[in-house]
């Protein structure tokens, strides 16, 4: 098993959540100290993890192959 | 702080997640080998995440905030001075002959080059210990859970238990190690935000030092006298207790983390594994550390209203209110994190927890079947028989380790006891591993002795000296600034006189023939130098770029 495919969707499937939340609900009002949009930026972060980690375990799958 | 239905979403697709892992993996399991040492066949960037991630347990991560908040940057010196070079010991020297010698375990390499008695010896207090540091972070998390979120005591402890069990049940140290990495991402995925939010909020790093007393914001400046730093420790005790003795001590002879290395798939991926894992460990005071610096910060700054922005979280302790730090990572996470990447903060925390449990389970099993078990209990069996003693020992361990979060639970102030003593255990355990590594002439009785000289010389300090008021049980002879520099000089008490019993113990004692230490001894064995590995393959490399970087991290912050 590569790691980097359940990882890669783990973080893709995060990203997709957050991103989802900072778009429809910008819930940055609702923490006090808090006036940027996190979940967005977040969770691009985490999107561009996952797919960077799913693009590696591509890659490496076509080189053994 | 209350959660969202997307937090609680967040949390169970972790679960799922951890889960699958250890479902995928158990058809790897057919060996007791696979099962406790993963078959050695784990890639380097694994087994390096899993290295740090092992010990990164929530009691590290509320413990590095809370260390922040109380002594500032002077916390990062567990890692730049602590941790780091440890990590290049251990790569540089010692892998050669834990994973070169073909032993299973740390005791067991105490077997081959010394005796049985130094072994079971070292079997024993590492198996009570990890059950105990186990239980310990247990309770600490199912507290944590109870007063942050109002979640019932034992639900969480039980659920979060039955958790690791599965895994680690069913693909056995791969799972443990491979969820290690993600609980490592996920942890990393839910404080980085709060360290930028609350270090920006504050004004950065100069409106954090302009705000802040000098010494919280210089970890070097002020070590010249204990009285002078925060942390109450001169400049000797810091660098020979937690810099020599406490972090070699930890980072090359506690088998939790020694294990992931030894897991790796060949000679040269389990000497990078530390090194690898040191350039992410360095870089980590600024995620688990910063937050607690940056809260101070906050605390005198107002907000429009005339409020301070933050209130650093106290409790009522013998009738008067202290400051409790402890509660700063969550406090702060309840500030600044909305619905969504609070579930990732938790769900992080979460992961933290379970990497550390894990770690200590999985180290645990791996011991107590091949250096009790199979030592003493039962010789030669088939190794199917093995593999089921290591499955139930999984199961036991998981139980006993309930069983003392409970304990905790009734019996505080001996858990605190408890966990102050695991601080300097692996102290003496060190010059064991330095005379025995390093200098052909020690003997098995020199090191046995050896050993339980520092241990006795250890307990013996500890009951004389007194700090914070704490101590002094056998009488008083000396009073330490603060309960960090009695740690630290406790270690640095018991390793010379072990290292002195075992050199005096070995000079009168008939040494072993040189033709049974090879492979074990530096000096007689021959060490592969890796030709044919590409230049940012070779650990010597690694490690001098590892350590400049250490190096200008601590210039950079004195």
């Amino acid at each position: 098993m590569d790691l980097r495919v359940p990882s890669g969707w783990f973080f893709t499937l995060l990203g997709v959540i957050l991103v989802g939340m900072g778009l429809i609900a910008p819930g940055y009002r609702l923490a006090a100290l808090t006036d940027v949009n996190v979940n967005l930026y977040s969770g691009i972060a985490m999107l561009i993890f996952g797919l960077f980690l799913l693009l590696m375990a591509r890659l490496a799958a076509s080189k053994s192959r | 702080m209350k959660l969202a239905p997307v937090d609680y979403v967040i949390l169970a697709t972790y679960f799922a997640m951890v889960l699958g892992i250890g479902w995928m993996l158990r058809k790897r399991v057919s060996t007791s080998g696979d099962f406790l040492l993963s078959g050695r066949a784990v890639p380097v960037w694994i087994t390096s995440l899993a290295f740090i991630a092992a010990n990164l347990g929530a009691q590290e991560l509320i413990g590095m905030a809370a260390s922040g908040a109380k002594y500032g940057i002077m916390t990062a010196h567990f890692y730049w001075v602590g941790a780091i070079p440890a990590m290049v010991f251990m790569g540089l020297f010692m892998m050669p002959f834990y994973y070169g010698s073909k032993a299973r375990s740390v005791p067991e390499y105490l077997k081959m080059r010394f005796d049985e008695k130094t072994r079971g010896f070292n079997a024993f207090t590492f198996a009570v210990m990890t059950i105990f540091s186990s239980g310990i972070s247990m309770y600490a998390l199912g507290l944590l859970l109870h007063l942050v979120l109002g979640w019932n005591f034992s639900t969480s402890v039980l659920a979060t238990a039955a958790i690791v069990l599965a895994y680690t049940y069913l693909g056995g140290l791969t799972s443990a190690i491979y969820n290690e990495v993600l609980q490592f991402f996920l942890i990393v995925a839910g404080f980085a935000p709060l360290a930028i939010l609350s270090c920006s909020k504050a004004g950065g790093w100069h409106g954090i030092v302009s705000r802040l007393p000098s010494n919280m914001t210089h970890s070097w400046t002020h070590m010249g006298s204990a009285s002078q730093n925060p942390m109450g420790v001169e400049i000797f005790g810091m660098v020979a207790g937690l810099g020599f003795v406490l972090s070699f001590g930890y980072w090359c002879t506690n088998f939790l983390v020694v294990q992931r290395a030894m897991a790796a798939d060949s000679m040269s991926a389990a000497r990078r594994t530390p090194l690898v894992g040191a350039i992410p460990k360095m870089f980590l005071p600024f995620i688990v550390i910063l937050p607690g610096i940056a809260a101070v910060a906050l605390a005198q700054m107002s907000a429009a209203g005339g409020a301070h922005l933050y209130e650093l979280p106290v409790k009522l302790s013998g009738g008067v209110w202290v400051k409790d730090y402890d509660q700063v990572l969550t406090t702060l996470m309840a500030k600044f994190y909305p619905a969504g990447i609070l579930g990732v903060g938790l769900t992080g925390l979460m992961a933290s927890f379970m990497s550390g449990m894990a770690g200590n389970v999985t180290a645990f099993n791996t011991v107590f079947t091949y250096d009790i078990y199979q030592s003493y209990i039962r010789k030669g069996a088939p190794d199917r028989h093995y593999l089921t003693v290591g499955r139930m020992t999984t199961i036991v361990g998981v139980a006993l380790s309930i069983g003392a979060a409970y304990l905790a639970q009734y019996y505080n102030n001996i858990m605190d006891l408890l966990q102050f003593v695991f601080g300097f255990v692996n102290a003496p355990l060190f010059a064991t591993f330095l005379l025995g590594m390093f200098w052909k002439r020690s003997t098995a009785n020199g090191a046995f002795f050896g050993l339980v000289t520092g241990t006795v010389a250890a307990s013996l300090t500890w009951g004389l000296t007194v700090a914070e008021g704490k101590g002094g049980v056998f009488g008083l002879v000396h009073t330490f600034p603060s309960v960090m520099a009695q740690n630290f000089w406790i270690a640095i008490v018991a390793f010379t006189s072990c290292f002195l019993v075992t050199v005096v113990v070995s000079l009168v004692t008939q040494p072993r023939k040189e033709s049974e230490l090879e492979g074990l001894v530096y000096g007689l064995t021959k060490i592969r130098h890796d030709e044919n590995a590409k230049w940012y393959e070779r650990p010597v490399l690694l490690a001098v770029f590892v350590l400049v970087l250490a190096v200008i991290l601590n210039i950079w912050f004195a």
